[in-house]
Formats: C-alpha cells, structure tokens, sequence
C-alpha cells in the first residue's frame, strides 16, 4: 500500500506521459525483465509492438538499446539522481523511415526507469545544420583541391616557360647576339649583355629608358629609325648608323615584330664598325685627298706623301704636267703638323727675276719702280706653313741663290732691305724637268737641287696607271655635273675602253677636259665613245710618249697662239683648253717669245 | 549465435555509412546524408563454417562539431577505421581515432580501409604512406562503396580476425 501511495494516479500519469511523448520502461527485478509503464507513444508501438520483453528476446529489440540497457545497471548503482543519457540513435520504422531516439537512465528511490523519447524538430535543426556545414566544408575543399590544383599546374607551366625563357635567354647570350625588346611606348624591354657591352651602358641604364635615349643615332638617322619603328613589317637600316659617344660604334639594326604583341619590336644590332673602318680605308685607299686612284704605283705615291709629312724637310715632287703635283703638295701639307698654317703655291715658271724675287721675299716701298709700299713676301706670307713652289727648274740664277739661303739659314731679305728676316717654312718644290740634267746643263745649282731632294715624290704618267682611268673618269663626272644640274650618269663600257687606251700626254689634266667636253656633248645620261673629243677617238696608243706634245716648234707656236686667242687672251683659259697647267703655259709662252696682254 | 559489435570510425563523409549500406544491403547512393548518432545494422557472416552476427555500429563521423562518444565504442569486439582516399586529412583522423579507442577500450581488433578507389587518380595518400601505415601493424584495405570493390573481403577480413583465438597482431597507440 505504501510503495502504491508513492504513485501517482495511473490514468494521469498516463496522461502526462503521453502528453509528453516518452516511453518509460521500469527495471522489474523480480522477472528480470523491463516493463512498459503507461501507454506508449504511436511511434513505440509502429518499432516495438506493445511491449517490450528484451530480456527474453534481445534479437528482437533494437540492437542499440540493447546494448545500451545492459549497461545500465552500472548507472543505477550510482546512487539517486544519475542519469546517463544513450546518445541519439536511429531506427527504422514500419514504414520504411526512420525516426532517431535517445534514452536515460534514472533512478527513483528504488525504482529503476529508462526513458525513451523521439528526437524531433530541434534535433532536425540540428541535423541540417551539421548536414549544411560538413557539405561546406567538403565544396570548400574540392574548390581549394582545384585551386591547388590549377596552381600547381600554373607553376608547373610558369617553371617550364621560365625554363624555356632561361634556354632561350642563355642560347642568346651564348650566341651574343646583340637584341633589345623595345615595348609599346618604345621604351626598352630587355637587352641581351651583348647589347650593354656594346653600348658600354649597365642594365639599368637600358631597360625602361625610351630607346633614343640609349641609342645615341645621329639626328638624321634617329628620325630613319623611328620611321623603320613605325613600319610593320620587318626591316633593316640598310647601311651602318653612327652611334655617337665617347669612341664612336657604327651597327646595323634589324628590326622586326614580336609577334605576340604586334606593336613590341625586336631589334637586332650588329657591329660593323670594324667593317666601316676597313671600308674607310679601302675608300681612302681609292682616293687620297683629292688624289684618286687606287693603282699600285697611286697606293705607292699616297704612302710616301704619308711618310713625308710625318718630318719637316724639303719635298721635291717629279712627275710630267698634268699629274697633279700641286695636289701633292697640298696632301703633304694637310697630312703634316703644319696643316693649321697658310698652304701658299707659287709658279716659278715664265717670271722675270726681280718680279719672282719680289714674290717670294717681299719688297720694301721704292725698291724699284712699281714699289709704291713696302709688301710681304710669299715666304712671311706662309709663316708656319707650307710654300709650293712649282716648276722650280724655272727659276733663274739669282732667285736659285737666295732661295738656297733660305733653305740654310731659314731667313729672307725684302728687295730693297738690308735686314734678313727669320722665315718658319717648309718647301715643297715641283718640277717636270729632269733637274738632274738642269745641273749637268749648268742651268740648276747641284747645292739647291740636294737641298730640295731631301724627299722625293715621283707622280706617275697616267698612262702607266690606265686601271685608275675609270675611277678618276667617274669622280671627275660627279664634280663636273654637280653644280652643272646635269645628269650624266656613268660612263659608257665603250668610252672606258677608248679613254683607258689613249696616253693621256696632259694626263689627268688633260683627262678632266676630255670629260668636260663629252658632259657637253653627252644628250643622254651615259657618256658615249661619240661624246669624247676627237683628238681622243680619233688617236691611237702612242708608242714613246712624252711629256711634251710632239709637235714642232712652229706647230706649237702656232697651238698656242690659237688658244690664247680662242680664251680671249685669258692665260689660265687658254692652258686649259690646251690640257697643259698654267705653269707649262706660262714657260712656253716664254720659250716662244709670246708676249700675251 | 555469436553476435559481435564493429563500430565504424572515421572522418566525415568518408564513406562509414556507404561501406555498411553497400555490405548490408548491396545498395550505394550519390546523396551524402550524414550521419548523426548511430545506426546499428546486423549482417550474418560465416567464418569457418561458424556463422557470426556483425552488429555494425556506424558512428557519426569525428570532426568539430561531433566526438565520438566512449559510451558508443564500449562493448566492441573490433572495429574499422574508414579513410577517404582524396581527403589526406581523413587519415590524420583515423590515427587519432585509433588512439582513441586503445586508451578508451584498450587494443581491439581492427582493419583500415582507404575508400573511394574508384577515384584513384584524385587520391592525396600515396603508397609509401600506406607502406608506413602497414609497417605500424595496420591491415589496410582499398575499396570502393561506390563500385563495391574490396567491401565483402574488408568485414570478411575483420570477422576472422574477431574469432581467431590469437591476439591482435600490433597495435600501436
Ligand atoms: N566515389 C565514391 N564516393 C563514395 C564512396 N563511398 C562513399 N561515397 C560518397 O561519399 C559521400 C559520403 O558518404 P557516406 O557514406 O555518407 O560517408 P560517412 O562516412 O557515412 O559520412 P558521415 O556520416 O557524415 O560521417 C557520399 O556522397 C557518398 O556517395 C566511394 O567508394 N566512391
Ligand atoms: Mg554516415
């Protein structure tokens, strides 16, 4: 009776449990068994069936709840007021769902119960959240799985091309190839080390530098570049560009498209101021001066003026007229120390004594008649120069004597002074006599002749160069037709062929007037044998020529009186026409006794 | 009958649940529905003309948010660490588990399975992990829920080891 008054009334506490929705099963010590208390929520019935005799038939119960009942007892060793709770666990219904279920163990004084309740809404809650955060957690890894994975393939990409940039970059330096990268605005991009150590500049001094600014082209060649730059498709400089600096560079660019970025260029610059330099030389070796040629006897004579020049002594220049003994003088000249100083040419030939005198040394005023003020000579005139004295074989005994005092003594006496002057010139005589014989003649001082022969010149005949015809032929046609407007070409292979077999007595003289008259006559722009004066068609080699034109003394008399009237009585005019050098002129017309006014 | 109690432990989404539905019932799905609590399924297998009840015990996969309880790893004959073969990770927490259950219910029989080979080019574990893993005592399987590979072998495996009279071979903490 009084373990019943402990009890609540049946039918509510019925009620209650139902209303709560829980199964609570009591431990029956007796039987050993658990028994129902109360009726059981619908969903027990829809698992267990109405009752619940595990001890009997534990296959039959849920495995988990058996498994958790036989350790229960345990729990309710543990005094009043312990309760362990199962964990939630999920059974199948009837229905073919599931439902999740958690139980406790309590105990009640000496009753022993285990409830069972379903988990509903908050454990569904629960469930979608854990549900929500794992399916997270497993696209958040997939993602970050491919992202490692684009990564590592990017890397993997990144290292080959950077693998292939380095093969690439290190064949280019291998190669020393000298290339720039210029980018989009035209700055540079990358340069090869062959590049900076032809430019003599550091890297930073290049890269993203505007290209102009490192390549130090000339105006006019910046601007050519910038114009090849603006082009398309891929160029060249076509020849070598001066990169100005401290020791000068010629290159030649190459320019062509990066074909990934259309508007990047590649440039590609090659030495050649090697080659310039020999180009230079062989050039020079073509031409010196103003001299042209490039025959061996011409390659000999520019070497000895090349000689010359390095010492200061007296030069005595051989050769027939026409050759350009003056020319000579002048490169000796430029060549030597004194090319700063006054080059001053005096023509020795066909002057009276007192009237060279005067030339050359100077007159003080009333000296002779004419004198009317005091007047430096050509000698004070060349102070620290050059003084070329041309047809030096000309020059009469007097003018030979005072001349060698200013060789020894390096002073001049003015006309009509008694004090001598202190002269610094070097002299470069001329002569188209054999002065040799001149002394054996008695007409030349053997001690001036040595004094003037310390360096010898001796120019050849231009009939003994005849290869050197061409060049001087096409040199002297570009001069003549410049300031002309003409537009005379070249010369015809025929007109090569008849010049190069003529003797040329005037030599190159002579030549430069042979071009003259066929520019001319010459209609189209390439001169033709027809174009040439007749004297040239119309002669043949000839067998011994001389220096002087073959006629007899009456024929040449006559020659040169008809030119002198044919150039108005204009001497320089009428040498001209005559192929012969004023100087020669001059001395014929002496020879002649032609008083020309 | 023997009856013996196999709980499934392992990371989430390892595949716990696909392993024993595949063994049960031979049925796999795509849908990841995660577990949460136990499920108990039974399965009868033979050893040695001796016919034992697996009680397969699928835990709720160890993560942050859920620890496997002591109370559900008591009463185990043995168990199966569940790995998932493109999840590194996964391992790492199999090794944890496995020190779990030493210190909780002492060195239980057990045998490990890498899941998911039908994904094999994706795996992160590679052999000489798995050659450690062995050197360690660890019998390790590879399988397949999905493709159902190497899944009646893995609890065929585990039953023998359940009834051989021999202790586990090593295991190490
Ligand atoms: N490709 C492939 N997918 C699998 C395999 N096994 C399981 N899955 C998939 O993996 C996901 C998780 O599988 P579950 O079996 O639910 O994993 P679990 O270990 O029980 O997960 P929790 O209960 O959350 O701990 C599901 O989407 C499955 O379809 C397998 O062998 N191959
Ligand atoms: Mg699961």
């Amino acid at each position: 009776m009084t373990d019943q008054s402990h009890l609540p009334d049946p039918s509510l506490s019925d009620h209650v449990l139902a209303a709560l929705d829980i199964v609570v099963l009591e431990w029956e010590e007796e039987a050993g068994e658990f028994r129902l208390q109360g009726a059981p929520p619908e969903w027990w019935g829809q698992r267990f069936g109405p009752a619940i005799r595990c001890s009997q038939d534990p296959s039959q119960c849920s495995p988990f709840l058996q498994d958790y009942l036989t350790g229960i007892h345990r729990v309710w060793q543990g005094g009043p007021g312990t309760i362990e709770k199962s964990g939630p666990w999920t059974e199948s219904d009837q229905q073919g769902g599931t439902m999740t279920l958690e139980a406790r163990a309590l105990s009640l004084g000496l009753r022993k119960l285990v409830l069972i309740e379903r988990l509903g809404s908050d454990f569904e809650n629960m469930r979608s959240i854990v549900q929500r955060a794992r399916e997270r957690m497993l696209a958040e890894d997939l993602t970050a799985k491919s992202h490692h994975k684009a990564e590592t393939r990017l890397i993997g990409r990144l290292e080959a091309s950077e693998r292939t940039k380095d093969d690439a970059l290190a064949l280019l330096q291998q190669l020393g190839l000298a290339a720039m990268v210029l980018d989009e605005h035209g700055q540079i991009a990358f340069a090869t080390d062959r590049t900076l150590e032809m430019l003599g500049i550091a890297a930073q001094e290049a890269i993203g530098q505007p290209w102009d600014q490192v390549l130090s082209f000339r105006k006019e060649d910046r601007r050519l570049v910038q114009h090849l730059l603006e082009g398309s498709s891929q160029t060249r400089s076509g020849g070598p560009l001066c990169l100005e600096g401290a020791c000068s560079r010629w290159i030649e660019l190459e320019i062509h498209r990066d074909l990934r970025h259309p508007v990047r260029r590649i440039l590609i610059l090659s030495d050649r101021t090697e080659l310039h330099a020999l180009r230079q030389a062989l050039n020079e070796q073509a031409s010196f001066h103003d001299l042209v040629g490039k025959s061996a006897a011409m390659l000999r004579v520019y070497q000895l003026v090349r000689d010359v020049a390095q010492v200061d002594t007296t030069v005595l220049i051989e050769g027939e007229t026409g050759t350009g003994k003056e020319l000579i003088a002048r490169a000796i000249h430029s060549s030597s120390g004194r090319r700063n100083k006054p080059f001053l040419a005096a023509n020795c030939a066909g002057l009276t004594d007192s009237i060279l005198t005067s030339q050359l040394f100077g007159h003080k005023r009333g000296a002779f008649t004419g004198a009317i003020q005091d007047q430096q000579g050509l000698f004070e005139a060349a102070e620290g120069g050059t003084l070329f004295l041309d047809e030096i074989g000309d020059i009469p005994p007097q003018v030979q004597t005072a001349l060698l005092r200013v060789l020894q003594e390096k002073e001049i006496t003015r006309l009509g002074e008694a004090k001598p002057r202190t002269v610094n010139v070097r002299v470069v005589a001329a002569t188209h006599h054999n002065l040799s014989e001149d002394v054996l003649r008695g007409s030349f001082r053997a001690d001036l002749l040595y004094r003037i022969r310390i360096a010898r010149v001796q120019l050849p005949p231009l009939r003994d160069r005849p290869e050197d015809i061409p060049l001087l032929a096409q040199s002297m046609l570009e001069k003549i037709c410049a300031p002309t407007g003409k537009t005379v070409e070249r010369l015809h292979p025929d007109t090569l062929r008849v010049l190069m077999s003529y003797s040329w007595p005037g030599n190159v003289r002579e030549l430069k007037s042979a071009v003259e008259f066929a520019v001319i006559s010459c209609k189209g722009n390439e001169i033709c044998p027809a174009d040439l004066p007749p004297e040239i068609t119309g002669a043949t080699m000839a067998s011994s020529p001389s220096v002087f034109i073959p006629l007899s003394n009456q024929d040449e008399k006559t020659r040169l009186l008809t030119a002198l009237s044919d150039a108005n009585g204009n001497r320089t005019e009428a040498a001209k026409r005559l192929g012969i050098s004023r100087a020669t002129f001059y001395r014929r017309l002496v020879e002649f006794d032609i008083h020309a006014h | 009958m023997m009856q013996k109690k196999v709980c499934m432990l392992g990371g989430f989404a390892v595949g716990k649940t696909s392993l024993v539905r595949r063994f049960v019932t031979n049925v796999f799905s795509e849908h990841y529905q995660t577990t949460i609590g136990v499920t108990v399924e039974k399965k009868t297998v033979t050893v040695d003309h001796q016919d034992v009840m697996l009680m397969l015990w699928d835990l709720y996969g160890e993560d942050e948010f859920q620890h496997v309880r002591e109370s559900y790893l008591r009463g185990s004959s043995g168990y199966i660490l569940v790995i998932d073969g493109t999840r590194k990770a996964t391992l790492d927490t199999a090794r944890l588990l496995q020190q779990t259950v030493v210190r909780t219910v002492g060195p239980l029989p057990f045998v490990a399975i890498i899941n998911k080979s039908d994904l094999r080019s994706e795996w992160e574990i590679d052999q000489p992990v798995i050659e450690q893993l062995r050197e360690q005592g660890w019998p390790v399987f590879f399988g397949s829920a999905k493709l159902g590979q190497g899944v009646d072998e893995l609890f065929a495996h585990l039953a023998a080891m359940l009834l051989s009279p021999a202790p586990p071979s090593r295991i190490c903490p």
